[in-house]
């Protein structure tokens, strides 16, 4: 290992170190704070480290309060605190983009990294939060036009598979978090915590002409929009959500393709 | 003077943010060029990368990375190369910088900009790979000095030493950030006008203007604020030296309305005159 490797490996253990700076160098071994920085006319080289050691979990807090807003409030930002500290220290940032950092939270919290009370409930949040991102950065993809979907002939829907496009994620939650979102953008920052009682809620969370939206989704759409987005041909896809039990009338899966290729979630049709 | 490679004097320019998307789309609004962090756009499909793509239209733009890594001592990430010429080639940049700095080790990354120790081993190690990037992006990488907040024990030369035997030594462009130079001036206890009188003319591409935050023992980058005059007045000094070099004035953190960045940067215009009527003279 040269120098430089040797100085920057000890560097980023000090400046990425949650404890105070003095911790902070007892934990970093191999090299001494005042044998590799200068003091300056104001500062000791552990208070010049320090400077970037502060600086480091609040670029990361930032970071995570962007893309977890929801999250940030029901937590509180104490606490919200703590988890940025915790979770960036088992899943530092290994990405030139900070809009990764946050991709193992969902996972993080519902293992009860953190040490938060609810954990599912919290995962479930930022399962939802995180499929926002996801789509928002998506790669914009052409939706099928209703001129491409008329063009199919009627016999040949039973083998026709539909490709999603890029953006678009479909989630299956304990909890009704999105829901819980609408409540609290809709009696604002004031109002903390409406109640969320256990219910399973299923999504699609997709993008269209740059705007994210969610949709809740029953049980039945929720299994069929997840069959037509792997890849089964519609036929099959129908015939298992008729198969279900309490399975949907016929023109109800109607609406619900019609509703979907409106919305633009696919785009494209093809025949194995 | 004109810089060696010719790169145009884009006149005064704002960093393109969210904030101030919608009012840019609305109003199309009288800037010269717009800087855009390369990093916000390079990694997404949505709407950042569609109103790029419209603001690349109608605006010169230039590319300013945070994560290049170039005093990084892990291999350069050439995914993240070929996603930054990709960007280059989309809106027709002008050209593409990053900092003099490290970002992580390992793989991993801090996302700041941390201070290379100025030295002969460090100097040959940034030199070898900032040529290796300007031949993948097929251009000339172009490089801001930081703001620091420390010094390396083992730094043998002054910044202005640095990057000048860098810019000659890897044939890059400089961006002059003058409010960083004043910053690590103070910080450190050197004299400002010293660093900006040893910049190789001919290398100084751009320009950053930018406000910091005096936190009583050391003063803090924080493009939160109107810039200090005495960062005007390096500006103008720096400028007579150089000629008419494109300016960016960076605004990041309690952004204001856009037309207060703009006025901000406008100010720029009267060390620009100054300097043009002297050419014209």
């Amino acid at each position: 290992m040269t120098d430089l490797a040797r100085l920057q490996e000890w560097m980023q253990a000090v400046i990425s170190h949650p404890g105070e700076i003095d911790e902070a160098l007892r934990a970093a071994p191999g090299l001494q704070a005042a044998e590799v920085i200068r003091p300056s006319s104001t500062l000791t080289p552990a208070e010049r480290l320090a400077i970037y050691q502060g600086m480091y979990p609040l670029r990361m807090e930032e970071a995570l309060r962007s893309d977890y807003p929801g999250l940030a409030h029901l937590v509180g930002d104490a606490a919200f605190t703590a988890l940025v500290r915790a979770y960036v220290a088992a899943w530092p940032s290994r990405s030139y983009t900070l809009n990764r950092l946050g991709d193992h939270l969902p996972e993080f919290l519902r293992g009860g990294g953190g040490g938060l009370r609810r954990p599912d409930l919290l995962a479930d949040l930022a399962m939802l939060e995180r499929a926002f991102s996801q789509v928002f950065d998506a790669e914009e993809t052409p939706s099928l036009t209703e001129a491409e979907i008329a063009a199919v002939l009627p016999e040949a829907w039973a083998d026709a598979v539909l490709e999603p496009i890029a953006a678009l994620r479909l989630l299956e939650l304990r909890y009704p978090v999105g829901l819980w979102l609408d409540a609290i953008k809709a009696q604002g920052e004031e109002h903390r915590h409406p109640r969320l009682a256990r219910k399973d809620s299923r999504l699609v969370v997709y993008r269209r002409r740059y705007a994210v939206y969610r949709e809740e989704l029953d049980k039945s759409a929720h299994a069929l929009l997840a069959d037509l987005v792997a890849g089964r041909p519609l036929g099959e896809a129908v015939e298992a959500a008729l198969g279900r039990p309490r399975a949907p009338a016929p023109e109800r899966l109607t609406g619900w393709f019609r509703g979907w290729a409106g919305a633009g979630l696919f785009r494209a049709v093809r025949f194995p | 003077m004109a810089n060696r490679w010719g790169l145009p004097d884009l006149g005064i320019g704002i960093g393109l943010r969210t904030a101030h998307f919608t009012h840019i789309l609305s109003e199309w609004p009288q800037v010269d060029w717009f800087e855009v962090l390369s990093e916000n756009f390079m990694d997404t499909g949505g709407r950042p990368l569609h109103v790029l793509d419209q603001v690349a239209l109608r605006y010169p733009v230039a590319l300013h990375g945070v994560s290049l890594g170039i005093g990084n001592t892990a291999p350069l990430d050439r995914e993240y190369l070929g996603k930054l010429k990709a960007l280059a080639t989309r809106t027709r940049a002008a050209w593409v910088s990053d900092h003099l700095c490290w970002t992580g080790f390992a793989g991993r990354n801090t996302h700041d900009l941390l201070p290379m120790p100025l030295d002969e081993p460090a100097l040959r190690h940034v030199t070898e790979r900032v040529r290796v990037v300007s031949d993948f992006l097929e251009r000339p990488l172009v490089l801001e000095n930081p703001s620091s907040y420390l010094e390396f024990a083992t730094s043998s030369m002054p910044e202005w030493e640095f990057l000048a035997r860098l810019a000659e030594d890897a044939d890059c462009g400089l961006l002059l950030d003058v409010n960083n130079v004043y910053v690590s001036s103070v910080n450190h206890g050197f004299d400002a006008a010293a660093y900006v009188d040893a910049m190789p003319a001919d290398r100084v591409v751009q320009y950053h203007l930018a406000g910091h935050t005096n936190r009583g023992s050391h003063l803090l980058d924080t493009h939160s604020d109107h810039a200090r005059p005495e960062v005007w007045e390096l500006y103008a000094r720096a400028l007579r030296r150089t000629g008419l070099a494109a300016t960016l004035y960076e605004w990041d953190e309690d952004i204001p309305e856009f037309d207060v960045v703009r006025a901000e940067a406008q100010k720029a215009k009267a060390a620009r005159d100054g300097v043009a009527a002297g050419e014209r003279a």
